[in-house]
């Protein structure tokens, strides 16, 4: 099975966490013997051969980080660009991820997706979904890196099951999610020693990035104040 | 205060926002400017807090948004969700919250950072109405604030 997967993350693909998934996602797809090609919405120099492949190629995967409840903008303006009539048939599937690890968070933009392919004369594939995924980029730190690893071994095995498959409608892609809501212990540990941990972490990253503001500034109300 | 951000490509607001809004409004024309789409590159959150890297001209509008109480999107719509130019300044609105994270209406949400903000929908063309209303009431969850509600524009009035 050949698969079209395009990118809709408008991060630039050396640091998309997106396009890590796809990677550790690909790479269980190859190991069935399964081939993909991969476009990136980030650059726009591959839209129209997106647009192409698209059009061309009956199996479709877009790759989507959640941004605002939704889909991000720049893939909102990509599939204006797509004809709404095509030649043969395709199915489209979806994978996507954000960065709370609630699976409740993401699906507003499952339903959103899953209505999707009909508008395009495709067939609906299913959609793939887990957070978590903030911190797939800072897996160089030595205490993240196992827990990424884990994940990503995770996409690893769910391109060997899309591969044999051909699509999400699966028990092991709906168990993928996790939990959907924390329960009310994760709550209470949160307030009583996670949140400041991750508040740390968090603080630890930025100074990596060069920060040396506080992470909570508030840097147009000074500029009101000072008026 | 209240700020109106107009998406719409003609620039013109039908007179129906006025009857929506009760206090002090702007109305932000969105169509002329540059405003790009949000990349997603963390700075606003972990190097630069609150400020965003982009230089283009949604700066102004964080800027004002830090002085209202209300957000009202008037968006065309596209596969029955707002269009990619009306969800597109919502992307970029993450310097209004922080990095930091908190459980708000049960949920995971990154902290304000500065005061909550009720965001409210005026939607032009065929959409799904529910699946809006779904949408703004999680917008405005994780701005801290309530729905103000989700209105589908009356067809031909007047523009002002």
């Amino acid at each position: 099975m050949h698969i079209v997967i395009i990118n809709g993350s408008p991060r630039v693909q050396k640091y998309s966490n997106t396009d890590t998934i796809i990677q550790s996602f690909g790479k269980g797809l190859q190991e069935s013997g399964s081939t993909y090609e991969l476009y990136s919405l980030s650059n726009r120099k591959e839209w129209d051969a997106a647009c192409d492949a698209f059009l061309a190629n009956e199996q479709i995967i877009f790759a989507l980080p959640l941004y605002v409840e939704c889909v991000p903008s720049i893939m909102l303006e990509f599939l204006e660009t797509l004809p709404i009539k095509r030649q043969q048939s395709a199915q489209i599937s979806f994978i996507l991820h954000g960065g709370f690890d609630e699976g409740h968070q993401l699906r507003l933009c499952e339903r959103f997706l899953q209505s999707l392919p009909a508008q395009f004369g495709c067939t609906y594939g299913g959609c793939l979904i887990q957070g978590g995924s903030f911190l797939i980029r800072m897996r160089d730190d030595e205490k993240m890196k196992k827990a990424m690893d884990q994940k990503l071994d995770g996409y690893t095995k769910m391109g060997q099951s899309f591969a044999s498959h051909g699509n999400f409608m699966t028990t092991e892609a709906r168990k993928f999610t996790g939990p959907e809501k924390n329960p009310w212990f994760v709550h209470l540990l949160f307030r009583l020693f996670i949140k400041r941990l991750v508040r740390k972490n968090f603080e630890h990253f930025a100074q990596q990035w060069g920060c040396t503001r506080p992470l909570d500034d508030k840097p147009y109300l000074r500029l009101e104040i000072k008026r | 205060m209240t700020i109106v951000l107009n998406t719409l490509e003609e620039g013109a607001v039908s007179e129906q926002i006025g009857t929506l809004v009760k206090d002090d409004m702007e109305v932000v024309n969105t169509s002329g400017m540059k405003i790009a789409h949000c990349m997603g590159c963390n700075q606003c959150w972990l190097k630069t807090p609150g400020v965003c890297a982009i230089k283009d001209d949604y700066e102004g509008i964080i800027k004002r948004l830090v002085g209202a109480e209300n957000l009202w999107l008037v968006s065309d719509t596209r596969f029955g969700f707002v269009d990619w130019r009306g969800k597109r300044v919502m992307d970029r609105i993450v310097p209004m919250l922080n990095m930091y994270i908190e459980f708000r209406d049960g949920l995971e949400r990154h902290e304000l950072r500065y005061h909550p903000l009720n965001f409210g929908l005026l939607y032009k063309g065929e959409a799904d109405q529910e699946f809006l209303e779904e949408w703004s009431q999680r917008v405005a969850s994780n701005l801290g604030g309530q729905s103000l509600g989700v209105i589908k524009m009356k067809e031909g009035e007047p523009c002002i």
